[in-house]
């Protein structure tokens, strides 16, 4: 479903993405893990458009992403959920969900799309008309989630969507996650919260320094060194 | 009593043209989140060739309103492309990355628009170099009498024109799907990007229309007095910045609040200690604005972001 191949972006002379092949499968959660500064978000940002690689390929259903703008990323059914959880303060709730559908002409399916958004998120339906930058952490978070969900994506980024959140918070995240699998959305996780994406994911890559180090299903990182050099970075030889 | 209320309509009215005036400041303030100097300068340039075609050219009213708010999309069109367009905040610089500073692109955005506006109010003063010059006046002759109390009805007009475009943009703001995109553009340009929004073009479309806003409020307010002079430029921009800074920059309600009470305080100024009571009333209202404590934070009068 996502191909990329030898991916390289650069902030200014600084090489954050030292050519990444990775692939996501259709109907699959694939995860990535990696320690701080790996690059992980660049890859997020450069997958939707927001940063300009200097090299490589990012091929979603077949056809290339990179030079698109990232509107025509959202349209051909790409949407990340930032770091951060990047909500727009000063919109209701509702306003922001509707801001998520911003492609989509259909208003009846916009509609009920909302409806659903708070089926499945009832805390977002008590706070509908409330400013998004008046919720809690997980509150915008799941808002964050919503929105891109708005757009109806065949293939959900998502950037960390645990970091900073209290446990019972990152347990209901990682439920949806889940929910989202079943309903058949796919998903590329980015995540250092390796034990949580145990649970949810199909296949995990490792990255550290710009580069993939490890590619495997969840078996083979429990075998591997893997999770601790995904919290810690590279051993270093002794 | 009668004099205390024939003040207080007189405010008001005159609040209707700041309102009017403020009204293009604060919706580029607001997309943006920055100041164009260059905003009266832009409605002074484009009244004056209204004016020029009006005395020279006889040209009808009508043509020389079209032309008024035609130019100033234009003239704005210019002033965005030389001083905003390359100081956007970039979406493409993602937090935490070296960032030459947002602060250093609004210095430049205000440097260059401020070296617009003199070449804009010199370009005006070349094309009609006396200090007076006819407008079309559409002056109403006589004034409306309630009681004792005098309206002038083509004042009044004006007022309410204003509050018209005022309340017509912010319901539409609230209400549209592209109100709510500008608004969103505004307040997060990176989740409007990764909204599937075209951020710059968003930003464009606002400007352009707040360009022609000016165009509108400077035909409305100079039909009014039947005279430009090259004090119009300043003008525009002091009274406009006064009145979105009362209603809090960015807020298109605000500047019909801000402008009819800066009306209003001025007017009651004026008859009580004559003139120059009117320029210290409008900087003390200015600054008691600005340093209250209950405008700090988020929802202050500098803060920024649009809203209806």
């Amino acid at each position: 479903m996502l191909e990329i191949t030898e991916l390289a972006t650069a902030y200014g002379k600084i090489e954050a993405l030292k050519g990444v092949s990775l692939s996501a499968q259709a109907g699959e959660v694939t995860c990535l893990l990696g320690p701080n500064g790996a690059g992980k978000s660049t890859l997020m940002l450069t997958l939707a458009g927001i940063l300009k690689p200097q090299r490589g390929s990012v091929k979603f259903e077949g056809e290339e992403l990179v030079g698109k703008t990232p509107a025509q990323i959202v349209e051909r059914g790409m949407a990340l959920v930032p770091e951060n959880r990047l909500v727009f303060p000063a919109l209701t709730v509702r306003e922001n969900l509707m801001a998520g559908a911003y492609k989509r002409r259909d208003m009846a399916g916009i509609r009920s799309d909302i409806d659903a958004m708070f089926g499945r998120f009832p805390r977002l339906k008590e706070r509908t008309d409330q400013l998004a930058g008046t919720l809690s952490g997980g509150e915008q978070q799941m808002l964050a989630v919503a929105r891109a969900l708005m757009s109806r994506p065949r293939l959900l980024l998502m950037d960390e969507p645990s970091v900073g959140l209290a446990p019972l918070v990152v347990a209901e995240i990682f439920s949806i996650i889940r929910q989202l699998h079943a309903e058949g959305v796919s998903i590329f996780l980015v995540e250092q919260n390796a034990h949580m994406a145990l649970k949810v994911a199909q296949h995990f890559y490792l990255m550290e320094q710009g580069r993939v180090s490890f590619s495997g299903s969840p078996g083979e990182l429990a075998d591997d060194d893997v999770i601790q050099r995904a919290y810690l970075g590279q051993k270093r030889a002794a | 009593m009668t004099d205390w209320l024939q003040t207080t309509i007189d405010g008001l009215l005159d609040g209707g043209s700041y309102a009017i005036v403020g009204l293009g400041l604060s919706l580029m303030f607001g997309s943006l989140r920055r100041l164009n100097l260059a905003y009266g300068a832009t409605a002074m340039l484009a009244a004056y060739l209204g004016a020029w075609l009006h005395a020279r050219h006889h040209a009808p009213v009508w043509l020389v309103a079209v032309t008024v708010v035609a130019s100033a999309t234009v003239i704005g069109w210019y002033v965005e492309r030389l001083c905003f367009a390359g100081t956007r905040d970039d979406a493409a610089q993602p937090r935490g990355a070296p960032i030459a500073g947002a602060d250093g692109r609004e210095v430049v955005a205000l440097a260059s628009s401020f070296a617009i506006w003199m070449q804009l109010e010199q370009l005006a003063v070349n094309l009609l170099p006396r200090h007076l010059n006819a407008f079309p006046s559409l002056a109403a002759s006589g004034d409306w009498a309630l009681g004792e109390l005098l309206i002038r009805p083509d004042r009044l007009l004006v007022a309410l024109l204003a509050a018209g475009l005022v309340l017509g943009l912010a319901a539409w703001l609230e209400r549209s799907r592209a109100g709510l995109a500008w608004r969103a553009a505004a307040d997060h340009r990176s989740a409007a990007h990764l909204s599937g929004m075209p951020v710059a073009r968003l930003q464009t479309a606002a400007f352009s229309v707040a360009c022609a806003l000016s165009g509108v409020a400077a035909f409305a307010v100079l039909s009014l007095d039947g005279q430009v002079t090259p004090m119009f430029g300043m003008w525009v921009l002091l009274k406009g910045l006064v009145a979105a800074m009362l209603g809090g920059l960015g807020s298109v309600r605000g500047v019909l609040w801000g402008g009819l009470l800066l009306g209003v305080v001025e007017a009651h100024a004026q008859s009580l200690f004559g003139a120059q009571g009117r320029e210290f009333a409008t900087y003390a209202l200015l600054f008691v604005v600005l340093v209250a404590p209950w405008r700090r934070g988020e929802r202050g009068a500098l803060s920024g972001g649009l809203r209806a």
